[in-house]
């Protein structure tokens, strides 16, 4: 997996490349560190370039989400398609965590 | 003894600290050269040295003293210092012993010939101290390095084979699985497949009053031993809540609320609890983000996709779960799996509950369930690389 973040005027978008499985901790782990550091409130993951995330992945971005509440800021998933859009629609993690199209 | 003489570099006298219990093994056929080695060994801190004058007495001592090096000589009467490094190679034993060569002969054949009959390193006579020293040193250092990963690796493995067995004792054993099909007429068959020693998958069953079979299967976020450690966590919640494991729903909702105290952010667990009542013909179960579950019945040509959708367990304590039901009749087939069996990458995506499906199919005419979850394993694995821990269980109604 690799990213690559956008500034906005109010968000941060974070895309997310590749495959995001266990193996990704430590970079998950630093992105998540930068997204508390910048100014955004609204810290948005556009999974929409991300091809698989595994039970590991689900994971992290729970963290992230954690993470995010912590630092008093929101964060999205925006734009899952295929395999990520099922497992998270299974898992039904709309439920603790926003989700956009 | 005296005190290391000045010739040794004050760096290296300090490296040489622990060495003290090395064995050296001296192999030379010319005394007053052995001497020498001797000496030199003993001003390095090292003091249990053996000598040998030639290439079997070198062998033969070999067994008895056990160096941790070899100093060889290779120009030796009756058996010459190439052979006794080749024939010591054959025994595994002492396969990784570090040989050092000091010989006379320098031309880039012989050392070339000494490195092919297994020869760690090799110095040209005349010896210079220092040199000689701190490639002893080096090769003794690496040797008790090696050792310690050995140790450290040697144990690793046993404390995992120990993990992985008492693992399997969380599932239920086979002549369980033959008595529920002797009382109730449901024949369990099942595969546990950790990705690596320990799993983060674990299952279970409880027979009910009246007849019905509560079973579940779950899956850990992750796998290894963290994972590993989660399921004999919720093995032990699980058996606490026995008692309302016959209602799927009300169960996966006191389950989660237990482990949401217990489980650090980002770990979670997905889980499939099932009833089956043969009288009603039905499998009620509940859903915590596990796979669909598939039921067929004799006849059918697919199988039929329950709904996995829920909130897996550990993420927030106040979650209800939705009590599902599929039909189960006389000889019809239940199938549990973990997200292995549908994550193995297929071109650009992955196999998925489909794909799944539509392996099932090809074999749902096969009565025997073993043999049917055996067909389908071999299917899963020629399909792709499965890297993550495999559970899978066919539970058939048999009357």
């Amino acid at each position: 997996m690799d990213y690559g973040i956008e500034q906005r005027d109010q968000e941060a978008a974070v895309r997310l490349r590749g495959r995001l499985t266990f193996n990704d901790h430590a970079k998950l782990r630093a992105l998540i560190g930068e997204m508390k550091q910048n100014k955004a409130k609204r810290q948005v993951l556009d999974l929409s370039s991300l091809e698989f995330v595994d039970s590991a992945g689900i994971g992290m971005l729970l963290i992230a989400r954690e993470e995010m509440v912590a630092a008093t800021k929101e964060l999205v998933l925006r734009g899952a398609v295929g395999q990520v859009k099922r497992v998270l629609t299974v898992a039904q993690i709309g439920k603790i965590v926003t989700i956009e199209d | 003894m005296t005190s290391p003489p000045s010739i040794l570099p004050a760096q290296l006298r300090g490296a040489l600290t622990g060495l003290e219990n090395a064995r050296v093994l001296v192999v030379d056929d010319n005394r007053i050269n052995r001497n020498l080695l001797l000496a030199l060994l003993e001003r390095g801190g090292i003091h249990q040295v053996e000598q040998a004058e030639d290439g079997n007495d070198g062998l033969a001592r070999l067994e008895m003293f056990n160096p941790d090096l070899i100093l060889l000589d290779l120009m030796m009467p009756r058996l010459d210092g190439f052979e006794m490094c080749k024939q010591l190679r054959g025994d595994p034993r002492w396969k990784n012993l570090p040989v050092l060569v000091q010989s006379s002969l320098n031309r880039a054949e012989d050392r070339a010939r000494a490195f092919a009959a297994g020869a760690t390193d090799y110095v040209t006579k005349p010896i210079n101290a220092v040199e000689l020293l701190a490639r002893v040193r080096i090769h003794l250092h690496k040797r008790a390095l090696l050792h310690d990963l050995e140790q450290y690796h040697s144990r690793a493995e046993r404390e995992l084979a120990l993990a992985r067995s008492m693992q399997e004792r969380l599932l239920p054993s086979p002549a369980r699985l033959t008595s529920t099909e002797d009382s109730l007429g449901i024949a369990i068959s099942a595969h546990f497949a950790p990705s690596s020693e320990l799993g983060g998958d674990f299952w279970g069953k409880r027979r009910l009053l009246d007849g019905r079979l509560a079973v579940y299967l779950v899956d850990f976020s992750g796998h290894g031993v963290g994972a590993a450690l989660n399921t004999f966590r919720l093995h032990a919640i699980c058996q606490q809540l026995a008692a309302i494991s016959d209602e799927p729903a009300e169960f996966l909702a006191a389950v989660n609320k237990r482990l949401c105290g217990l489980l650090p952010s980002g770990q979670f667990a997905t889980m499939l609890a099932g009833v089956i009542d043969p009288t009603a013909g039905v499998f009620h179960y509940a859903s915590a983000g596990a796979t669909a579950p598939m039921v067929w019945a004799p006849g059918d040509n697919a199988p039929q996709l329950g709904d996995g959708a829920g909130l897996p367990l550990g993420l927030l304590a106040s979650i209800q779960y939705d009590s599902r039901s599929l039909p189960l009749p006389p000889g019809g087939r239940l199938f549990l799996y973990s997200d292995a069996a549908i994550e193995i990458p297929l071109g650009g995506d992955v196999l998925d509950e489909a794909g799944l499906a539509a392996m099932v199919a090809r074999r749902i005419g096969e009565e025997d369930g073993a043999r049917f979850l055996d067909g389908l394993l071999d299917e899963l694995r020629a399909t792709g690389p499965i890297d993550d821990d495999l559970t899978a269980l066919v539970l058939t109604r048999k009357r």
